[in-house]
């Protein structure tokens, strides 16, 4: 039953989903399928809160061992549970009080330690991709050579000291994403879509079980 | 020459250099000048041609990593509607999107525009693919309450909304999912709405197909989009300061591949 | 009950693909036609690079993506898991470590099961450990960090991400790069394609991704399915054919008859 039960919930939640985006009732009345499609949807979101809760037990045990040990590094894991456990109850009091110092306080958390981190990580991209294309960009091949003067195109194409060098770069670069570009990414997204839908069938279907863990 | 130390600089030079690169010209401007892409001129003109008093959804799909490439767009569009009169309606379907709502809205509040008359946060909304389906068919349906607890049926910017197609048009500024394509997949494909978007230069290719099946009516790319569209209006911001900035950037990777190649082809050619 | 507007192609749709995805199964399980993948050499290396931080004493690194399982990345997740179940049973034949990194909280409690299940199977219940699954946060980018922390401290010889990814897969490639790991990786985003094309030593394209499960296993009902895949696929080439070739020559009955 252990793996019947799961089976059976996805087969009738699907089923349910999949009929409420095609079919309506023909007299206009609410209909049935799409009010219990809309239910399990917001259920969806509750489950996955539930699942919060039980992946921060994991990250607890993990990081509490190793501050508990004093392994190498607890300091950092003493660090991310004082957060976890800070922005919880700052984030819980800001939205479920109406305190204005909590709420100034959630606030200026986000602004100034979320916001400025993950700006910076992503503002790491720029130096990875500096070092990618140095390491990776190299004439081993004709594809390689391919992917190598489309990239320099389309980054003098887009840049505006490109069109300052040569006027036409940015017709080229245009052409390249709109031609070459959109024939390869329809191609691989209409190839991805028709997979995406095979293992959804199967695992609608409890055809695909792996996900269940275990052999089938 | 030991054409193989060529082939593997320090990373840390080229990152050093990016660094200068990069910040040379934002303290001292090039003024290198930017021509503008059909693109963004078609964005303009949708924009320009939606008169006064009408209304624009804003949906705001992106977080901190990913606001300094698309949040200028916003910034730039939000500008040339406040300029014309036309509200802006913000919602969000990531959960960082509101608080870049208020970003908005609060300098334009210093400027004596209203809340809730020129414009109205209605928040975010949990659910991905599914929440957007849902608010694109009915929007007062699903938002009772905005982002600053006013009940969303006391504003007069909303009065007359129901669903996305009572909107002049529809703009998405995404950082990634969900985001454009499942605006096209559940609202835009279903109401045909008018849908225009903005998003991160990295999503550009893949958003690319569905500008030229006329999904999304015109596409603004990153910063280099926000730049275009400043331009265009004839008010040069701070997107356009920035893209010297991305010149420099472009040409230093660009002089690495290069060093990186030639280096390879002479290794070779001396083995 | 009827059928919404614009809704009659997607439901003929669904029921044709279905169906030759239905009978591609039934006749491969009943030995009646066997699919051939083509050699995938992404996947072929996976053995290459576990049995490589087997002989340097090195963890591997395994990444089922940052999807969930309730929106429309699930299959790329789900294909991901199916991976990581043939990894574990790998590092469990050659005693070495894997390090699973999890970023959405939904996909943790499957992640653990899988590699439960692929020690039980691989007779090897002892390697489990309580961190060798991993939840580091569901926050991108803080995933992101956590992850290329993880790769840098443990020194890892192999780093294996299957799944979908967003804008973290150059940090990851990257970070993987300097930390001098044979890199595998194989996502349907095809924003990120190009990075893990550029920074990763292989690399899975779109629906190879969705293959995998069905070349490491030779799985008759996965062969059926990949099978019956490319028979959709050129189901799909004809009608994208004829239907340019009546576009071109202004004949719109198609393209109508597409957006009933």
């Amino acid at each position: 039953m252990r793996r019947e039960v799961p089976l059976i919930i996805t087969f009738i939640v699907g089923m349910i989903i999949l009929l409420a985006a095609i079919f309506t009732s023909s007299d206009g009345s609410p209909f049935t399928l799409k009010i219990w499609a809309d239910e399990l949807t917001d259920w969806v979101i509750i489950v996955s809160a539930f699942a919060v809760g039980l992946a921060s037990v994991n990250l607890f045990r993990i990081h509490g061992d190793i501050i508990a040990r004093q392994r190498p590094g607890w300091i950092n894991s003493l660090t991310l549970l004082l957060a976890i456990i800070v922005f919880t109850i700052v984030g819980i009091i800001a939205r479920v009080g109406s305190n204005e110092f909590f709420d100034t306080l959630n606030q200026n958390l986000y602004d100034s330690i979320i916001s400025p981190l993950g700006a910076a990580m992503f503002a790491i991209l720029a130096f990875y991709n500096a070092s990618a294309a140095y390491r990776a960009f190299r004439m081993r091949s004709l594809e390689a050579t391919i992917m190598l003067v489309a990239a320099i195109l389309v980054m003098l194409g887009k840049a505006p000291i490109g069109e300052l060098i040569w006027s036409q770069f940015p017709s080229i670069s245009t052409w390249l994403m709109d031609v070459p570009n959109t024939v390869g990414q329809r191609a691989i997204m209409i190839g991805a879509a028709i997979g995406g839908f095979a293992t959804s069938l199967r695992i609608l279907l409890g055809i695909e079980r792996g996900h269940l863990g275990g052999t089938e | 020459m030991d054409w193989k130390k060529l082939q593997n600089i320090d990373r840390r030079i080229i990152y050093i250099l990016l660094i200068l690169a990069t910040a040379i010209p934002m303290i001292k401007p090039l003024g290198i000048p930017i021509s503008t892409s059909a693109q963004a001129e078609k964005f303009f003109n949708i924009m320009d041609a939606i008169p006064a008093g009408e209304k624009v959804l804003f949906s705001l799909d992106y977080a901190p990593s990913g606001a300094p490439d698309v949040h200028p767009s916003a910034m730039a569009v939000m500008r040339h509607l406040m300029d014309k009169g036309v509200g802006v309606v913000f919602i969000a379907f990531w959960d960082a999107g509101p608080m870049f709502g208020e970003q908005l809205i609060k300098s334009y509040e210093e400027q004596g525009f209203e809340y809730g008359v020129h414009f109205a946060n209605l928040g975010y909304l949990p659910g991905g693919e599914s929440a957007i389906k849902r608010f694109g068919e009915d929007v007062v349906g699903q938002v009772s309450r905005d982002f600053r607890n006013n009940p969303v049926s006391s504003l007069p910017i909303m009065q007359g909304i129901k669903d996305t197609r009572d909107f002049a048009a529809v703009i998405d500024f995404s950082a990634g999912n969900p985001g454009i394509q499942e605006w096209v997949r559940q609202v835009q494909g279903t109401l045909d709405i008018n849908f225009l978007a903005a998003c991160v230069t990295v999503s550009v290719p893949q958003t690319m197909p569905f500008v030229n099946a006329g999904q999304v009516k015109a596409l603004l790319g990153g910063m280099r989009g926000a730049a275009e569209y400043e331009t265009v209006m004839g008010k040069p911001g701070p997107s356009v300061a920035k893209m010297d900035a991305q010149s420099l950037g472009h040409l230093l990777i660009i002089a690495f591949i290069i060093v990186g190649n030639v280096a390879f082809f002479l290794d070779k050619k001396a083995k | 009950m009827m059928i919404m507007a614009g809704k009659v192609t997607l439901l003929v749709t669904i029921i044709l693909f279905g169906a030759i995805v239905l009978i591609g199964i039934n006749m491969s399980k009943s030995g009646k036609w066997t699919p051939k993948i083509r050699r995938l050499a992404g996947l072929d290396a996976i053995e290459e690079a576990v049995g490589r931080a087997t002989e340097m004493g090195a963890p591997v690194h395994f990444s089922p993506g940052i999807g969930n399982i309730s929106d429309d990345s699930a299959p790329q997740t789900f294909a991901g898991l199916e991976v990581l179940g043939y990894v574990t049973e790998l590092t469990a034949k050659y005693n070495t470590e894997i390090i699973v990194t999890i970023r959405q909280p939904n996909v943790f409690p499957l992640a653990q099961e899988i590699v439960r299940q692929g020690y039980l199977t691989a007779g090897r219940p002892d390697m489990f450990q309580e961190d060798t699954v991993q939840f580091l946060s569901s926050e991108q980018f803080a995933y992101a960090a956590a992850v290329m922390g993880i790769m840098n401290r443990r020194n890892v010889a192999a780093n294996i991400m299957m799944g979908a990814f967003w804008a973290e897969s150059l940090l990851f490639a990257e970070a993987g790069a300097q930390a001098g790991a044979i890199q595998v990786a194989g996502t349907a985003a095809m924003a990120q394609l190009p990075f893990f094309v550029a920074a990763c030593d292989y690399c899975l394209l779109g629906e190879e991704l969705y293959a995998a499960g069905a070349y490491l296993s030779q799985d008759k009902v996965k062969l059926g399915s990949i099978g019956a895949q490319d028979i959709a696929k050129g189901i799909t080439m004809v009608v994208l054919l004829v239907g340019s070739i009546l576009a071109t020559a202004e004949i719109t009955f198609l393209a109508d008859l597409l957006k009933k």
